[in-house]
């Protein structure tokens, strides 16, 4: 404010003009200082957030205040759009919006905030050179700047025109399924309670609340699937993300593991970060057992690391901060490695397991896998579904596609019983790594 | 058999629908038995003897009952049974009646339940449900009778459209209520009611267990239903509360109702004396009295405590009682309020400021500040500098100055009638007509709210009425209609009504003297009056009815009819005859006054859209009518929602469009439109709206967001916002009327010490205080013309809001009336409408010995066991009684 006037002579005379000049000052607010939390109440706390309705449950009541909600509404759009013919403001945002742009200039230089002096003032570094104390121009949303950010700069004077909105972490913009999977529940072969179970943990909380209210209780938060390998978890996670309209974040354990000190953690905390803000979303954990094993001394750094990656997500998936609605589903072959802590409940509320399935299962497991293939009419499933071997999902799954691959090589366009022989005889010497069928030790 | 029903299966939707067709063979062993099974029984049901029929029917029925449906899936024996829907239907038509064919009806009937109904149809499952055997409805399970009284609301309605007969459709809903009601599902029962139109008779399924949450599901939904339900759904809550005789609850619901004689039967029906008392006390805090020497609620013993409690005669001294026990007696000066010191920049102490203003904004600062302690340091003062400082001071301010400065030390002395009046008494002989004016209008204040037998304002204040001085008269008038604000008193109605009528008297005088009329009737249509306001109305020539005091008179009109809805029609037709130039005007008061509260989504859109207007300065409409009607339509919409909080919290969202789009008329009215939706509730959206505005560029709507910043914290002692005044402060240092109002909303802001509060809303903000709103509405219609009225002569228009001003405290008493300290938890309260079990009424609590102060939105519950509170809300003064199961359990 100084430098400007200080030349002129200031006398008593022109005091009224000196009022008129004060009044046009206005204080800009006080700096907010802005970190993430913040970030989100300033989402919440401004006008646009439409309020609560209780209760939760059908009834009239809900009813009658949705409705009134959706009035009012109707009316402010009514009027909005009303006033937009009357008076568009589309012009007169569009002027504000060019001479903006001219102000910013371009090409405009990104650089880093480093420290904000007061309300107008900062220093800044960009990413070759040295630190400057810039202007921030009054027309910066400065609710949303924090130290650290990146923000654009004017190309010459290097005064501050603009933010870069900090956008989720890449990493956890990946993990978000945005096509569906193909494999649905009816892929699924058996496994009919295991799908009951998932279905109220994580699917019901999701689309009907109020059942989970009427009774009085809240609704599971976490799943964890466990088994032997090929017995279909990674599976029903699939059907899981196929049927909901919910936001499906999948995972796999080891991408929580990062190259550098205090990543891991912080990918959790994004990743649930994100899951929060597209609620409601399902977070799908493959092979926990990466990260999850339980604590114990140890003195090499990198699996400090990984340990300190779990006690994120544990505070995530139950800590101090209330998670709406976000479920969590986890999967692995070694739960006995896991940590306690990872499975009380509160974090994980159901435990599902996948057993080898029993001829049944079999049974429907191979009728699902053979049937799209063309079978010769000798070809006897039972004598394979009765067999005392122990095979998964994921083994009959390898040997009708071996069956159909050795129907392949003769060039046949019919699988025969004795392909399926052969196939399951390749699968299981595969399997015992070797030591062939029949030989007892 | 089993080829010909694949034929006809019908496709289930979803993604079974896909699954099915692939695995029909693919059924687990039990599963396929389950089915043949049915298939069996299905076709032995055809059988054509009877006793195969009944055991196959009987043999299904159990099957589907006994099965073990999950929440994910349709119950097996229904899938397996569906495709068998059709020829179960066909063979139905063609039975003969008799035991089995209501059996099969029973089947049939459940199985409809998975299939979807076609429109202008009655429903299968409830059709079938008639035709079948009336056994006990709950055996079918809850959703079965959940989706049955679905069916019969679509059907009721279908029915009364084309005026078909509905008695068997009541027949069933009186099954099925008893069902809910027994089971936990209230709202289901009322819901049923209220579709089928027999909510009456609801209060006979109701015992003592279940009657809190009906009740409680009733009144949260009275204030979203259309006009004439809203009030049965009141009547059959208040018909509960009389059953299972809980009389504070019955006489709270009694005066949401606004009826009288349900407020007198409640009270004439309630024998026990605790419970009268505490009755007593729950209509003092709504300003309703009752004839205890006659009528119906009528008394023989007890009568001097309970006329006692319900003139509000104790209530100066049980507010010191709270002050002492918070340790916050000693009189503030305005400048522990300034606070000066914490100011940065320039302090607006210089000589600068105009000196008079300054010395007004102290007198109403101190004057808030201090209401109600009976003493304070600049009026009353101590002992030693007694005489020479206290005179000196009303002295200090200029003319009409002092008219505001006689009348803060009633605001001072508010509620105590008999010590307060000597105090007064010997201005009101002063020589100077605004100390007199000043000193009426005190008596007038001190008197607000209580009421006394010996009725000393009237007798003090009626005979100023006709006095010459028009700055006298106006004193005495406005302190009559502050001292019987809500009382009805006819006696004023005798008197006003000439000065209303008089031709010849001053407009201002007829502005003030019908706003007291519609303090005194407000919100009950008083015939005499309106007449008396209208009729001077149309006689009046255009220059009288152009004064911004005249407006007033319109404001008066609007407070007869406060809240009361549709009676207001014929008066608003007299206001479209009225002169073109107030005509608009006169119908958008009437019509925001007669709904305030009512949370009427029409009048909301109405008065958005006369807001939305762009009137052009030049334009005819312009000329014929102005734009003043256009700020009333913006407190119109806050004056209606401001009912149930989602109205409340919806107007505000709607303000920042009126805001943004608004001409400049518009968006002065906008921060007094938040003040009113937000009274003594600091919340960080609408303050931080508010304190954007107040350094707007229009100096009016600067003006208006200071004052509203005041209004919105008043009486909590808000630190934020005070720090935001103190910066406000130094930011208009040289503007002498913004920082009069940055005074006054300092003031408000810390008013009563923080112990008091402006909200008119009281009991869990359910019971709206008609005077105290009116009060309100006063202050924010001056408002809305600051420089004619607050900045102008008539300053004391902020004394309006002395009538809303109420100790925001809970303290608990004995049997005896005595405080009674004992420890409560005070939190936020939540909605605990239709949820299952006990849940937690408050949050965030912290545990606190009586007496304590309340926040607007907080609640408090007893923390021991020890008492039991006879009211079910614990605000204001609650009686405690003694529990009679209370054990001592410490050592």
């Amino acid at each position: 404010m100084g430098q400007n006037q200080s030349g002129l002579p200031g006398g008593p005379g022109d005091k009224k003009d000196d009022k008129k000049q004060k009044k046009k000052w206005e204080p800009p607010a006080a700096p907010t200082r802005v970190g993430k939390k913040q970030r989100k109440r300033a989402g919440a706390d401004v006008g646009s957030r439409l309020p609560n309705i209780t209760p939760n449950s059908k009834c009239k009541l809900r009813l009658l205040k949705l409705d009134r909600v959706k009035d009012y509404l109707l009316m402010e759009e009514e009027f909005v759009t009303n006033q937009e013919r009357l008076k568009p403001q589309d012009e007169k945002n569009e002027e504000d919006r060019s001479k903006v742009d001219d102000l910013r200039g371009s090409p405009m230089s990104v650089g880093n905030l480093e420290e904000i002096i007061d309300d107008s003032h900062a220093i800044v570094s960009s990413s070759v050179g040295p630190e400057y104390y810039v202007n921030i121009l009054s027309f910066v949303d400065k609710g949303q700047l924090e130290p650290g950010c990146s923000v654009l700069m004017h190309n010459k004077v290097l005064s501050i025109v603009g933010v870069l909105a900090d956008e989720a972490d890449p990493l956890v913009s990946v993990m978000k399924v945005d096509k569906a999977p193909l494999e649905s529940y009816a892929d699924v072969g058996g496994l009919e309670s295991q799908i009951q179970e998932i279905k109220e943990a994580v699917e019901l909380p999701l689309t009907h609340p109020e059942l989970y209210e009427d009774i009085g209780i809240k609704p599971p938060k976490g799943v964890i699937l466990y088994g032997e390998p090929g017995t279909g978890k990674t599976l029903l996670a699939k059907a899981v993300a196929n049927s909901t309209a919910a936001t499906f974040l999948r995972v796999v354990g080891s991408e929580l593991i990062q190259k550098y000190l205090g990543d891991g953690p912080k990918l959790v905390r994004e990743l649930f970060r994100v899951a929060d803000e597209l609620a409601p979303s399902i977070v799908f954990i493959d092979e926990i057992d990466a990260v999850g094993t339980k604590r114990y001394e140890s003195t090499s750094g990198g699996e400090r690391e990984i340990q300190r990656t779990m006690l994120e997500l544990l505070n995530q998936m139950d800590g101090f901060d209330a998670r709406g609605d976000v479920k969590v589903i986890l999967a692995t072959n070694l739960i006995e490695s896991l940590d306690p802590a990872l499975l009380r409940p509160g974090r994980v509320d159901r435990k599902i397991e996948f057993p080898l399935p029993d001829a049944k299962t079999k049974r429907r497991i191979f009728g699902i896998h053979t049937g799209k293939m063309t079978l010769s009419e000798e070809v006897n499933i039972e004598e394979f579904v009765m067999a005392k071997d122990e095979l998964s999902g994921a083994d009959i799954k390898a040997v009708c596609t071996e069956a159909g691959l050795l129907a392949l090589r003769e060039r046949r366009m019919k699988v025969t019983h004795a392909d399926f022989k052969k196939a399951k005889e390749k699968v299981l010497y595969k399997k015992k790594e070797g030591v062939p069928e029949g030989l007892y030790m | 058999m089993v080829a010909e029903k694949n034929e006809q299966q019908i496709k289930p939707e979803g993604k079974d629908g896909k699954k099915k067709d692939a695995k029909v063979e693919e059924l687990t062993e039990e599963d396929q038995e389950l089915k043949s099974n049915l298939e069996l029984m299905v076709e032995r049901s055809q059988d054509v003897e009877a006793g195969v029929q009944k055991m196959a029917l009987e043999a299904m029925r159990k099957e589907i009952r006994s099965a073990t449906s999950s929440m994910t899936s349709v119950p097996k024996p229904l899938k397996f049974l569906r495709p068998h829907y059709t020829t179960l239907k066909e063979f139905f038509v063609n039975m003969d009646s008799g035991e089995n064919k209501f059996l099969l009806a029973d089947v049939l009937s459940l199985l409809a339940m998975t299939l979807v109904t076609k429109e202008d149809e009655i429903p299968e499952s409830l059709k079938y449900r008639l035709l079948g055997s009336t056994e006990d409805i709950g055996s079918w399970g809850h959703e079965y009778v959940r989706n049955l009284a679905g069916e019969i609301g679509v059907e009721f309605n279908r029915r009364q459209n084309v005026g078909e007969s509905v008695e068997e459709l009541l027949g069933l809903a009186r099954q099925i209520v008893p069902f809910h009601m027994t089971n936990n599902a209230e709202p289901e029962a009322v819901d049923l009611l209220i579709e089928v139109e027999m909510l009456g008779e609801l209060s006979q399924h109701v015992v003592a267990n279940n009657h809190a949450r009906t009740c409680l599901y009733l009144v949260s939904c009275s204030s979203y239903l259309p006009e004439p339900e809203d009030l049965q759904v009141l009547e059959v809550a208040h018909e509960i509360f009389m059953k299972v005789a809980k009389f504070p609850d019955a006489l709270r619901v009694a005066i949401k109702l606004g009826s009288e004689d349900a407020i007198a039967t409640t009270f004439a029906t309630c024998t026990d004396k605790m419970e009268k008392r505490q009755l007593a006390y729950m209509l003092a805090r709504q300003g309703i009295t009752l004839d205890l020497q006659s009528g119906p609620a009528a008394v023989e013993d007890d009568q001097e405590t309970l006329q006692e409690i319900m003139s509000n005669a104790t209530l100066t001294e049980s507010f010191l009682t709270l002050a002492r026990d918070l340790d916050v007696m000693e009189a503030k000066t305005p400048e522990d309020i300034y606070k000066s010191h914490l100011v940065e920049g320039r302090s607006p102490s210089g000589a600068a400021a105009d000196s008079a203003r300054q010395n007004l904004a102290t007198t109403f600062v101190n004057a808030f500040v201090n209401a109600g302690f009976g003493h304070d340091k600049l009026m009353t003062g101590t002992t030693e500098d007694d005489s020479a400082n206290n005179v000196t001071w009303i002295f200090k301010n200029k003319d009409h100055g002092k008219m505001s400065a006689a009348a803060s030390l009633g605001c001072i002395l508010l509620w105590d009638v008999e010590g307060g009046l000597p105090q007064i008494d010997k201005y009101l002989y002063s020589t100077e007509n605004y100390v007199v004016a000043g000193a009426l209008l005190a008596v007038g204040i001190v008197n607000c709210g209580v009421r006394n037998e010996c009725d000393p304002a009237y007798a003090l204040l009626h005979d100023s009425v006709y006095k010459e001085n028009p700055a006298v008269r106006v004193g005495a008038i406005q302190g009559l209609g502050l001292a019987y604000a809500g009382t009805k008193k006819e006696d004023v109605q005798e008197l006003l009504v000439p000065v209303v009528a008089d031709d010849k008297t001053r407009t201002e005088i007829v502005g003030f003297a019908a706003l007291s009329l519609g303090l005194v009737f407000v919100g009950t249509c008083h015939e005499e009056s309106a007449q008396a306001i209208s009729t001077c109305m149309m006689t009046r020539p255009e220059a009288d009815l152009e004064q911004p005091l005249a407006r007033l008179a319109f404001l008066g009109l609007g407070l007869l009819f406060l809240g009361k809805g549709a009676a207001v029609e014929a008066t608003l037709e007299i206001a479209k005859t009225l002169n073109p130039k107030v005509a608009r005007y006169a119908q958008i008061v009437l019509e925001a006054c007669a709904y305030a509260g009512s949370g009427n989504v029409l009048k909301v859109q109405s008065f958005l859209a006369i807001a939305g207007e762009h009137i052009d300065k030049e334009s005819e409409q312009y000329k014929n009518e102005g734009n003043a009607h256009q700020a009333i339509a913006v407190i119109g919409i806050a004056l209606v929602a401001m009912g149930e909080e989602l109205g409340t919290s919806m107007a505000i969202r709607a303000m920042e469009h009126l805001l943004q789009y608004g001409d400049p008329e518009v968006r002065r009215a906008c921060p007094l439109a938040l003040a009113l939706l937000s009274l003594s509730i600091a919340e960080l959206t609408v303050t931080d709206t508010l304190r954007r505005l107040s350094h707007d560029t229009d100096e009016e709507v600067a003006m208006a967001a200071v004052l509203s910043l005041g209004l919105v914290s008043a009486g909590s002692n808000n630190a934020r916002i005070a720090s935001q005044l103190r910066q406000l402060s130094s930011y208009y240092y040289k503007e002498p009327s913004l920082l009069f109002l940055v005074r006054t909303a300092q003031g408000l802001a810390h008013m009563g010490k923080g112990l008091l509060t402006l909200q008119p809303y009281h009991t869990d903000r359910q019971l709206c205080n008609p005077a105290a709103l009116a009060g309100i509405l006063s202050t924010i219609f001056c408002a809305m013309d600051m420089k004619a009225t607050i900045l102008g002569k008539y300053h004391h228009v902020l004394f309006y809001l002395v009538t809303a001003m109420q100790p925001r405290m809970l303290l608990t008493v004995d049997e005896e009336l005595k405080p009674l300290p004992v420890s409560v938890r005070v939190g936020q309260a939540v909605d605990v409408v239709g949820q299952a079990g006990r849940p937690k009424t408050i949050t965030g609590f912290q545990t606190h010995t009586t007496p304590v102060l309340l926040a607007v939105g907080e609640r408090a519950e007893l923390a021991t066991e020890k008492y039991i509170a006879v009211p079910p809300v614990l605000e204001g003064f609650v009686i405690l009684k003694e529990n009679p199961e209370y054990m001592e359990t410490s050592v």
